[in-house]
């Protein structure tokens, strides 16, 4: 029984990092039609940036928040400037291969420009052991579910209630009707892109501190697609909970059949979820297929 | 002046070529071929195996995405299943190695079956994020059946002896590399121009229109899974062979995105543009080492110390680039090229 509770509750947390991930991705899926194959790079690099100020200001929590927030809006928007914005009106291939390019990129950088061994991240009391009723999670595992909780609800009210959001979700169901009505959609981008890596960053963050900082972080992304798929690429709220499942399936494989399934349940889940309901449990459906 | 070249009938048109000209650069391009090994020593000789083993992948790579249209991520998948076939019925099971080449095209092309009906009826993002899928699934198979594939710790390949012929030096394994390109080059120039080949790229210019004309599209699309992966299979063992050790850390995913990126180098959808990309992409790493060395001491312990990050670096950089300012690739300002040439002092 408490393995299974043990299992469950560090399913959910690292379930929770895959979710707000998996979140960055449909914001910017459901706002611009692009995938961002970079999104888990973005996250880790955030990460290190963070990383980088706690060592410069011994850990205080306020100045690395509101350092690696900046930060992750200022990269954003440059990537989605730079890169993103002139390769709008290309082909998939070409959305596709430029994201996995930049990731590519960022990968490599990350080890050029600090280094490739992994790092304990300790900001305020992150990485402190907490018994919760007979199963000790660490703080930060705890910390980024509440994150997620908070990213779904601040998503739903900016969705539901801010200008923003409706024109956002405009953007999303019709591009030129909501240009006609006096939507930039170059704006709604750029606000996408900033909003999915703040959301990547607090996961990539989160994970550090629970676990470690290393070079392999960016697999966080590649995780947290078989998320998106299942809640929907443009789901926002549905990808967040398809992360939660896919974090406490990829646990319960991990915990009773074999440590080996457990990399690869979340991409089985992937093939057969594009098999049955190809636009996820709580997607539109109007997927491209013949 | 002349305006063009004009085509009159079919058989015209689906000739490969017309010209002596043509026929004469590919004269000089086979003797160049067969000169390689007398004017190369061993580095510059591996360097150029390894260029027409990548040409190949590429190849097969581009009758799927190049043609057809499909974003295939899991390329590795193929290159993967194509050398353990050939390495598990050679080493482990004493096959003549022509029936190992054989394998590792049929069982990656087995493979693509299943990963292709279920993929059938998706299209662009979600294709590319199954086949990525896919790619992971088989690495984990590979590791799991260890009795099989020898798990993490791989299998060792010999080079291969063929009708009593051993292909054991360098040259002679550059030799048997040379032939299974060309046969390659050839095999596809002719799919190109058969009823499948146009079928293809009907698909990929316009699906419904292709439909509309009696194109069956799962059949057709299935055909380009099977021949791109039966290909890519033989470019992995070869690849395996070439290592001389069959492992799936041999296989990283990088090399998926490399073959992607060769393509957009080369231009989509062309046989030289991706031989032209396979060299160039191979070739980047060596000119870099040559540029770095030139800059200084310093700068060549960076490369020395973290050479798989510089070549990740630059291969997002180069699909980047290309894809910005040049998406047609390499082929594509050749051909502009040309047309400057015909028609310059005018424009068009």
């Amino acid at each position: 029984m408490n393995y299974l509770a043990e299992l469950l509750a560090s399913g959910l947390a690292v379930g929770a990092v895959y979710g707000l991930i998996a979140m960055s991705f449909a914001i910017i899926y459901k706002s611009t039609g692009l995938l961002n194959f970079a999104q888990g790079e973005m996250g880790m690099i955030i990460a290190y940036v963070a990383w980088s100020i706690s060592t410069s200001v011994d850990g205080n929590p306020f100045i690395v928040a509101l350092g690696s927030i900046g930060f992750a809006v200022l990269f954003a928007l440059a990537v989605e400037r730079i890169v993103i914005r002139p390769m709008m009106s290309e082909p998939i291939l070409s959305q596709i291969m430029v994201t996995i390019g930049l990731s590519v990129i960022f990968r490599s950088a990350i080890i050029l420009i600090w280094d490739g061994l992994p790092h304990n991240m300790a900001i305020a009391s992150g990485n402190q052991l907490v018994d919760l009723g007979g199963v000790r999670v660490r703080a930060a595992q705890i910390a980024v579910l509440v994150a997620l909780f908070a990213a779904i609800a601040g998503m739903w009210a900016f969705f539901r209630y801010s200008r923003f959001g409706v024109a956002m979700r405009a953007v999303a169901s019709d591009d030129a009707t909501a240009q006609l009505m006096g939507v930039s959609s170059g704006k709604v981008q750029m606000a996408a892109w900033a909003a999915a890596a703040v959301l990547s960053g607090v996961a990539g963050v989160l994970f550090a501190i629970a676990y470690e900082l290393s070079p392999s972080l960016y697999a966080l992304g590649l995780k947290a697609f078989p998320a998106t798929i299942l809640g929907g690429l443009d789901a926002v709220i549905g990808s967040a909970v398809g992360g939660l499942i896919i974090g406490v399936t990829e646990n319960l494989v991990g915990g009773y059949i074999s440590s080996g399934l457990k990399e690869v349940a979340g991409f089985v889940i992937i093939i057969l979820i594009l098999m049955v309901r190809p636009y996820g449990l709580f997607g539109e459906k109007r997927i491209e297929r013949l | 002046m002349r305006s063009g070249y004009y085509k009159e009938t079919i058989v015209e048109h689906i000739n490969l070529t017309d010209s002596t000209l043509q026929r004469a650069w590919i004269g000089i391009g086979l003797l160049l071929v067969i000169a390689a090994p007398f004017h190369f020593e061993f580095y510059g000789l591996s360097l150029i195996t390894l260029m027409m083993i990548t040409a190949i992948g590429a190849m097969g790579l581009n009758v799927l995405t190049g043609w057809t249209g499909l974003i295939s991520l899991g390329q590795t998948a193929f290159m993967v299943l194509g050398a353990y076939a050939y390495a598990i019925s050679t080493e482990s099971w004493g096959w003549p190695p022509l029936l190992g080449f054989v394998l590792a095209g049929i069982v990656p092309a087995i493979a693509s079956v299943i990963v292709g009906v279920p993929s059938l009826r998706l299209t662009g993002l979600y294709l590319a994020i199954t086949t990525l899928a896919s790619a992971f699934i088989v690495n984990h198979l590979v590791l799991e059946f260890d009795g099989l594939t020898n798990g993490s710790s791989g299998i060792f390949v010999n080079r291969p002896v063929i009708f009593g012929y051993a292909f054991d030096t360098d040259a002679k394994f550059y030799y048997l590399t040379a032939g299974f390109g060309i046969l390659t080059i050839l095999a596809c120039l002719n799919l190109r121009r058969s009823r499948i080949g146009r079928a293809l790229i009907a698909i990929r210019d316009n699906d419904n229109a292709a439909r509309v004309m009696g194109i069956d599209l799962r059949a057709y699309k299935l055909y380009a899974f099977v021949a791109s992966s039966f290909i890519v299979g033989i470019s992995g063992a070869l690849y395996g062979i070439f290592l001389s050790f069959v492992t799936v850390d041999g296989f990283p995913f990088l090399l998926a995105i490399e073959a992607l990126a060769i393509l957009i180098v080369g231009g989509m959808g062309s046989i030289a543009g991706a031989i032209l990309g396979a060299v160039f992409l191979v070739g980047l790493p060596e000119v870099t080492s040559f540029v770095f060395s030139w800059m200084g001491s310093s700068a060549q312990s960076l490369l020395s110390t973290s050479a798989h990050e510089i070549k990740g670096l630059l291969y997002g950089l180069i699909i980047i680039l290309f894809l910005r300012l040049q998406p047609h690739g390499l082929m594509g300002l050749w051909q502009d090229a040309r047309r400057t040439w015909t028609l310059w002092p005018l424009k068009y």
